[in-house]
């Protein structure tokens, strides 16, 4: 062939080549890209979305939980102030009762002392009243004359051996 | 030796003339010739067939292998191409432009397995020019409708009507010759090359420079040339025809 020529059926043969090439690029490259280029797309979507279900899901179950627990304090609280009211009330009670006791012991005590210090008075009155017999019996040996005195003794003695 | 020899094919073997001849046969009275460039133009679009088909092949969307990003990334890049030069409302015409990129980078770099660029024949950058040539006037006529079309050529005033004729037809003419003598140029420049390197190697007896030189020319002519004049051939394509569209974004 010439170096430059224009030849119908080159022209006509490029033309069905070009035509094959580009249905080349259009039906597999470009068609197939598309495709997995959309599934992908979908799928990102896809995930997105299932993402934000699952967003959702977890807030209204936080909201949920939350309540749960708001709910809880709320009784723990009741309880506790409950529970406070009786302890105050229990301790109110036994301080009631101790106080009470108190008063009965120290009563009971305050009526022993007296009735000791009663006792120790009337015991202290023996003794005395003793201890002025004694005195007495001193001063009346002082004046009881030697004979008398003798006497005395031999009655002593005569009870005694009246006794045995 | 005179430089004229080495165009006419000397004996010694710089040989530059038009693709050969293969089979020749008679259809409906007109004579079809099978040369060079249409077996060589086959054997492309098998390639091409071959590649697009294992590049897409066993495409997935989570993990994707090497040869699909490649794939992918080839789509992505023609189609932000076209959009970019002629508008999002374009973007059906991407596979053609990327068939066109494709052949005329593929036929001019088949030279480098020492067979003749299938570019390097005047008719296929002709055909690809009268293809444009085609699209842009039937652009202008579905945007325009024809009464608008046919005013077009008589603006801004009614003398520039030879003037607007002329530069029409000289389009796809420029087109297809910017590409075609290129290409040509460039490998009459590399086998001229080759036959000066081959007498030098001839004289001193060893083939100092035949190696490297013509690697780095080659580099310059095959590649950078091929790739830049699919490139313009394109970006000219693309330029063209959205000029003629009456509903152009930019």
């Amino acid at each position: 062939m010439d170096f430059l020529t224009i030849d119908v059926g080159t022209i006509l043969f490029t033309l069905i080549n070009t035509g094959l090439i580009f249905l080349a690029f259009k039906l597999i490259l470009f068609k197939r890209v598309d495709a997995i280029l959309e599934q992908r797309q979908q799928e990102v979507a896809d995930t997105y979305q299932s993402a934000e279900d699952a967003m959702a899901n977890a807030n209204s179950e936080k909201e949920k939980y939350a309540q749960a627990i708001a709910n809880a304090k709320e009784e723990a609280s009741g309880i506790l102030s409950r529970a406070e009211k009786q302890a105050q009330k229990q301790s109110e009670s036994l301080l009631e009762k101790a106080r009470a006791e108190a008063q009965a012991v120290r009563e009971k005590a305050s009526r022993e002392t007296e009735r000791e210090k009663m006792l120790a008075r009337q015991a202290l009155q023996g003794e005395i009243s003793g201890l002025a017999v004694e005195l007495a019996q001193k001063m009346i040996e002082k004046e009881i004359k030697p004979e008398d005195h003798e006497r005395l003794i031999d009655d002593f003695l005569k009870e005694l051996g009246d006794e045995t | 030796m005179q430089i004229s020899d080495f165009l006419r094919g000397s004996p010694d073997g710089v040989d530059v003339s038009g693709p050969k001849l293969i089979a020749s046969f008679e259809l409906f009275g007109i004579t079809i010739n099978l040369t060079e460039t249409v077996v060589l133009s086959w054997a492309i679009v098998l390639g091409v067939f071959l590649l697009l088909n294992w590049l897409t092949s066993d495409m997935k969307t989570k993990n994707i292998s090497k040869k699909q990003v490649v794939a992918e990334w080839a789509v992505q890049t023609i189609y932000n191409l076209v959009e970019d030069s002629m508008g999002k409302h374009w973007r059906k015409f991407a596979p053609y432009i990327g068939a066109l990129f494709t052949f005329s980078i593929l036929g001019s770099l088949i030279s480098m397995l020492g067979l003749r660029s299938v570019t390097a024949d005047f008719n296929v950058p002709l055909t690809w020019a009268l293809i444009t040539f085609v699209m842009i006037h039937s652009t202008n006529i579905r945007t325009h409708g024809f009464g608008g079309y046919l005013k077009g050529y008589a603006e801004p005033v009614p003398v520039m009507l030879p003037m607007n004729i002329l530069s029409e037809v000289a389009t796809p003419v420029s087109m297809s010759l910017r590409h075609f003598g290129n290409i040509v140029s460039g490998m009459i420049i590399t086998s001229l090359l080759y036959f000066a390197l081959s007498v030098i190697t001839k004289k001193i007896g060893i083939a100092l420079f035949t190696i490297g030189i013509p690697a780095v020319l080659s580099l310059y002519f095959d590649l950078f040339s091929g790739f830049m004049q699919a490139f313009i051939f394109i970006m000219l394509t693309m330029v063209y025809i959205s000029n003629a569209d009456a509903n152009a974004e930019a």
